[in-house]
């Protein structure tokens, strides 16, 4: 994965942990609200930095 | 909870983090490399617990647990908006390392003050870290204070408990330097992370499993599910508090100072990964537990004071207590360690080196070694003295660190990027960050953080197109990661 397309991905991901709770989620009182949306946002920014790393050598 | 208990807790976490620390002791710590960054040669699975421990302070299960506590899922989104912005480590990870090798940086601020020909930046930078950092450690001491005062009924006094954890941290930072750290380290994430889960995971039991549990948030305490909830999470001062935090990774020197570490770019993979499956696990462990006290013990004044009082309710057997007791304990110190070895290692080469002209590494070791004991001492008074300013500093220190973040970025990614303007953006909004905490003040609602990250990036880019960028240096830095960078991918 190119290093411009993961910054986009995990940037947009993130702008919307600030965005979607606040608005879309405001009104869902159950655990699948903005709890398991919090969760999956930072369970695909951690499979992201799997993918963008996945290549880094193991030269010293 | 019986005294006798927590004694033999703290006795056998003790010995075997010392015997740890005696073990970690190989080869000869005779330069700066070796004794502050355990030669450039750290594995990724240690440099991953170490990473862990390091960044994650008491702070988890008695701050975090207390925002839970107070304004619900709020916290949780706080907190993971963190571990999302560790990704920075994915992007200037590689290049702190590339740069660290070609020209043996031992220090971030080192760096810095090399890449924009400044011995005054250099200073500029490690000085204002330990003005926000010594106070930060303190209150960390203090913390153990608290809390050994609080679970043991005043049994053990608050002194007994500073002392405990100073001196640990003490032993720990200087035995072998950066290698007893990283091992004791690598240990007490252990102790932090599988107690408290373990113990969670009973508590949720008691409250009804994972169904059970929900439901009488659900039922009970919805807001507690939704921000802004109940009105504690506005949207201003949730992103007040998570901005400062968004950058930690690079802002904080204890663990940026990490990215020069690694044995290879594979290793550093490995500490930014399994740090981010630890940060994960953590973090959820440390909202279920401000849940739990919630649910437990509802109705306190004091956020804080929702871990001791859970620890000490009998909801809890007291053994479980002991071992989430131990575990914030091995929190606190294993951050206090890590901030010791890496503030004395930036004043022997960025203050005492750019000062006296002409030292060498030896003498700068030497100079390294003999501070540790006195940053412990003064993290030690600090924490006794118990003043507000300290406090002040210590909440500020995110905030007070955030402001170096513009000169971080133009460093890698800006040639025109100035000597004047990182001594501008770092000592001004770092002053008023100062000042805005001192009063407790707001303007327009936002909090010291962004006024200094908006204030530094304003001022580090407006300076440095009045002022003249070291051109050669700039370009020779910027163009040697570039040719690197994909060499170091397979």
């Amino acid at each position: 994965m190119k290093e411009k397309s993961a910054a986009l991905i995990i940037g947009i991901i993130i702008l919307l942990a600030f965005i979607t709770p606040f608005t879309f989620l405001r009104d869902v009182e159950k655990w699948y609200g903005s709890f398991l949306f919090w969760l999956l946002a930072t369970s695909l920014v951690i499979i992201i930095n799997v993918i963008l790393t996945k290549d880094w050598s193991s030269e010293e | 909870m019986n005294v006798s208990l927590i004694w033999w807790g703290l006795g056998i976490y003790i010995i075997i983090a010392l015997v740890i620390a005696f073990l970690s002791r190989t080869g000869k710590q005779t330069n700066m490399g070796a004794y502050f960054l355990g030669d450039r040669k750290m594995g990724g699975f240690v440099s991953a617990l170490s990473y862990s421990a390091t960044t994650y302070s008491a702070f988890m299960l008695v701050g975090l647990a207390g925002l839970t506590y107070r304004g619900g899922v709020g916290a949780l989104g706080f907190e993971l908006i963190y571990l999302m912005g560790v990704s920075l480590i994915a992007f200037f990870g590689p290049r702190f390392w590339i740069v660290g090798k070609k020209y043996g940086y031992i220090t971030p601020s080192q760096m810095i003050g090399d890449r924009y020909q400044s011995k005054a930046s250099a200073i500029a930078i490690a000085v204002s870290n330990c003005i926000f950092l010594i106070p930060y450690s303190a209150v960390q001491l203090a913390g153990v204070g608290y809390l050994l005062q609080g679970v043991s009924n005043q049994q053990i006094s608050f002194s007994t408990g500073v002392i405990i954890a100073v001196v640990l941290a003490l032993f720990f930072a200087y035995i072998a330097g950066i290698r007893s750290v990283a091992w004791t380290d690598s240990l007490q994430s252990l102790f932090m992370i599988i107690g408290s889960t373990f113990v969670v995971l009973f508590l949720v039991h008691e409250l009804g499993g994972f169904t059970g549990f929900f439901q009488q948030l659900e039922t009970n305490h919805p807001e507690m599910l939704t921000v802004p909830g109940n009105g504690y999470f506005s949207f201003l001062t949730f992103i007040g508090l998570t901005i400062p935090w968004f950058f930690f990774s690079i802002s904080n020197p204890q663990v940026s100072q990490r990215l020069f570490m690694p044995a290879s770019l594979k290793s550093m993979r490995h500490m930014l990964l399994g740090f981010m499956i630890f940060g994960f696990i953590y973090t959820l462990v440390s909202i279920f537990w401000g849940y739990s006290a919630f649910l437990l013990e509802p109705g306190l004044d004091n956020p804080d004071l929702a871990t001791p009082v859970v620890l000490t309710s009998t909801a809890i057997p007291p053994v479980l207590a002991v071992i989430v007791m131990i575990g914030i304990i091995a929190a606190a110190v294993s951050t206090i360690d890590s901030i010791l070895l890496t503030l004395s290692s930036m004043f022997a080469k960025d203050v005492y080196g750019n000062i006296r002209k002409d030292t060498t590494d030896q003498v700068q070791l030497r100079i390294g070694k003999f501070i540790i004991p006195v940053i412990a001492l003064m993290a030690y008074l600090f924490a006794e003295l118990q003043l507000d300013l300290i406090a002040v500093l210590s909440v500020a220190s995110s905030a007070g660190l955030i402001v170096v973040v513009p000169t971080i970025i133009g460093a890698f990614f800006w040639k025109k990027g100035t000597a004047a303007a990182v001594l501008a953006s770092t000592i001004i909004p770092g002053a008023v960050v100062l000042i805005l905490e001192l009063l407790q003040a707001k303007p327009f609602g936002l909090a010291s953080g962004l006024w200094g990250l908006g204030l530094a990036t304003l001022l580090f880019i407006s300076v440095s197109l009045f002022t003249k960028a070291p051109e050669a240096k700039a370009n020779e830095f910027i163009g040697y990661i570039k040719k690197n960078i994909h060499r170091k991918r397979r």
